[in-house]
């Protein structure tokens, strides 16, 4: 197990440096000095300085992209571009742990509405109830995530029920309900198919020839059946979350990394950008690495298997 | 095989209601710009933000635009930039997983490995990010582009994982010992027998195409206006806070998203006699579930190893 985990975390690192390296060369391909005014005359010229000081673009590349990383690994992001004096790292601590909060919370409930109507999904699999709840899951998964933000923001947030904004719960339940949808449909059907197979499986029906409770063989013989490959699906999951994200916090105006990722595309602010990216591959990375490390600690087959 | 392919669709019941569906819309988008008396782009602030009525059977917007012209409008620039981006996936997805399959195995792991980091980054960032190295300047291309630079790694590990298997067949083994070159080899021999593969991936691919485009115009990164595209005519719905103007484009986006599922369902069906190819612990999946992965990167599946 300890080898599975060190060889992951290995190539967790690996992919997390040619991330960086993908971001920081595209920092360079935005012209060959990227902070040249002639070219950018937007950018102030002391923003520049500070840039170029922060960059050390004096240096080869290599050298570069060192320091660079150095930076990063301390957790500075260096200036930003669109405002005189604020340098990233600040602004992200403001940003980062509200979207974190955010889409914690969605996947949480996400969980909470999809399994049930999964669960329901494959028992009545067959019937209209079934038909339905399928159906249902679908819709939520089809229906781009910024219609419902539109409808809670017009019809719910516009009552005392619910406000815009991030902080009290009152403002806070909504947008984590609409970040949730669209991940829901998705763990509704993923449970459905995970549950489906269980039930065709010769434990579960021992488990019934025993005469044990539906409740119980379901809960205890068909579930932990149906959840490695909902670990699995971690990944695909958190792509669901960070896209809807950008259209939450837009329309809830919540001031989260999506919305700041938003905003410094408009305004071109590539520090900026860059930095958020590389948030961005690091929460990645680590979601890969930890839905690896749960399979594998759950499946022995998987820790045995690979290469 | 084509027409095999035609016949099977037709019979399951799925495909032929996502046919039916697909060509519904695609015939909406086309036939309403040009049988519709109103322009998609005439503005006229006397029937500015009205409800639908005669006239206007879905309203007009904030201009006085007349919103099923520019819905129909809006779905033929959307579904003509997300095909165009669907042929560079392919073209693209195929070469990749040519080169991947028929290069020394040590070269192919790591041409693989790559397709794994990048199907585990979202997309949306991804497309936003190369939209703003295009400096914003936004045109129908420039999304493309976009689009193309986010999509092509599933059609790569399709064709790759379809390619190794031909590779040890006979006929290819017989091809390759008479010594028919690489790329005659490919093209063919290897190209005709992933016509199937690809076809599954364009109909995985097209909707979540589709479906990104929409979101990055809907967050005003898209195509520029006046030229109406989905995610346009959402975006500005979104501003001006009328859900009416916002459920309209995700209708569409809806509908085209699930029958293009169905006929994915369709094909893969036709495709593997016998219902699945493979049980996974996660199962074969329905074509949502593989539009999602397709979308976000497949699900790793610990089955896999064993």
């Amino acid at each position: 197990m300890l080898v599975y985990v060190l060889r992951r975390l290995g190539w967790s690192v690996v992919v997390f440096l040619t991330t960086l390296l993908i971001t920081f060369g595209l920092m360079h391909a935005i012209g060959g000095t990227p902070f040249n005014a002639s070219e950018s005359s937007s950018v102030p010229l002391a923003a520049q300085w500070r840039l170029e000081a922060y960059y050390h673009l004096d240096q080869p590349w290599p050298v570069q992209f060192a320091v660079y990383l150095w930076h990063i690994v301390r957790l500075d992001f260096g200036p930003m571009l669109s405002y005189r004096d604020a340098s990233l790292t600040p602004v992200m601590k403001e940003a980062v742990p509200i979207s974190l909060q955010l889409s914690g919370l969605a996947a949480a409930v996400a969980v909470v509405l999809g399994f049930p109507l999964g669960i329901g999904a494959a028992l009545r699999r067959g019937r209209a109830t079934g038909a339905l709840l399928t159906v249902l899951a679908t819709i939520l998964l089809a229906v781009p995530v910024f219609l419902f933000a539109e409808l809670g923001r017009d019809y719910v947030a516009a009552t005392p029920l619910a406000t815009t904004g991030w902080g009290s719960l009152r403002s806070m339940w909504l947008p984590v309900l609409v970040l949730a949808l669209a991940p829901a449909g998705y763990v509704a059907r993923l449970v459905r198919a995970g549950v489906v197979e269980a039930l065709g499986e010769d434990w579960v029906r021992a488990a019934r020839a025993k005469g044990l409770r539906r409740g119980r063989v379901v809960l205890v013989h068909v579930l932990p059946g149906a959840l490695t490959p909902f670990l699995a699906a971690a990944i695909p999951m958190l792509a669901l979350l960070i896209t809807s994200a950008f259209f939450v916090e837009q329309i809830f105006r919540i001031p989260g990394a999506a919305s700041l990722f938003i905003e410094s595309a408009d305004r071109r602010d590539y520090p900026a950008i860059l930095g958020l990216t590389a948030v961005l591959a690091l929460l990645v990375v680590l979601a890969i690495l930890a839905a690896d490390v749960a399979a594998a600690a759950l499946d022995p087959r998987v820790r045995e298997a690979r290469r | 095989m084509i027409r095999r392919l035609g016949g099977d669709l037709l019979r399951s019941r799925a495909g032929l209601a996502g046919l039916a569906l697909l060509l519904a819309v695609a015939g909406f988008v086309v036939l309403v710009p040009w049988l519709w008396g109103p322009d998609a782009d005439t503005i006229d602030f006397a029937v500015a933000k009205q409800p639908p009525s005669g006239a206007h059977p879905l309203g007009t917007d904030f201009f006085g635009r007349d919103l099923l012209a520019r819905v129909a409008a809006g779905g033929r620039e959307s579904l003509g930039i997300s095909c165009a981006a669907l042929a560079i996936v392919l073209a693209f997805g195929f070469l990749y997983g040519a080169a991947a399959a028929l290069l020394p195995p040590r070269l192919d792991a790591v041409l693989m490995r790559l397709v794994d980091a990048l199907l585990a980054v979202p997309r949306l960032p991804v497309i936003v990010i190369v939209l703003v190295l295009f400096g914003l300047n936004t045109s129908a291309f420039t999304v493309v582009v976009a689009l193309s630079v986010g999509g092509w790694m599933i059609p790569a590990r399709l064709v790759r994982l379809e390619l190794v298997a031909l590779r040890q067949r006979p006929f290819v083994v017989a091809a390759r010992s008479v010594g028919v070159g690489p790329l005659r080899l490919v093209r063919l021999h290897l190209l005709p027998n992933t016509l199937g593969v690809l076809l599954v991936a364009a109909f995985l691919e097209l909707p979540t195409l589709v479906l990104s485009e929409a979101f990055a115009s809907a967050l005003g990164l898209g195509v520029n206006p006046p030229t109406p595209t989905w995610g346009n005519i959402a975006y500005d719905g979104l501003d001006e806070a009328r859900a009416w103007q916002v459920f309209l484009p995700s209708v569409a986006i809806a509908v085209f998203t699930i029958a293009a599922n169905l006929v994915a369902d369709g094909i893969q069906e036709s495709l593997t006699p016998g219902g699945t190819t493979w049980r996974g612990r996660s199962g074969p999946g329905t074509g949502v579930e593989r539009a999602v992965r397709a979308l976000f990167g497949r699900p790793r599946r610990p089955a896999e190893a064993g």
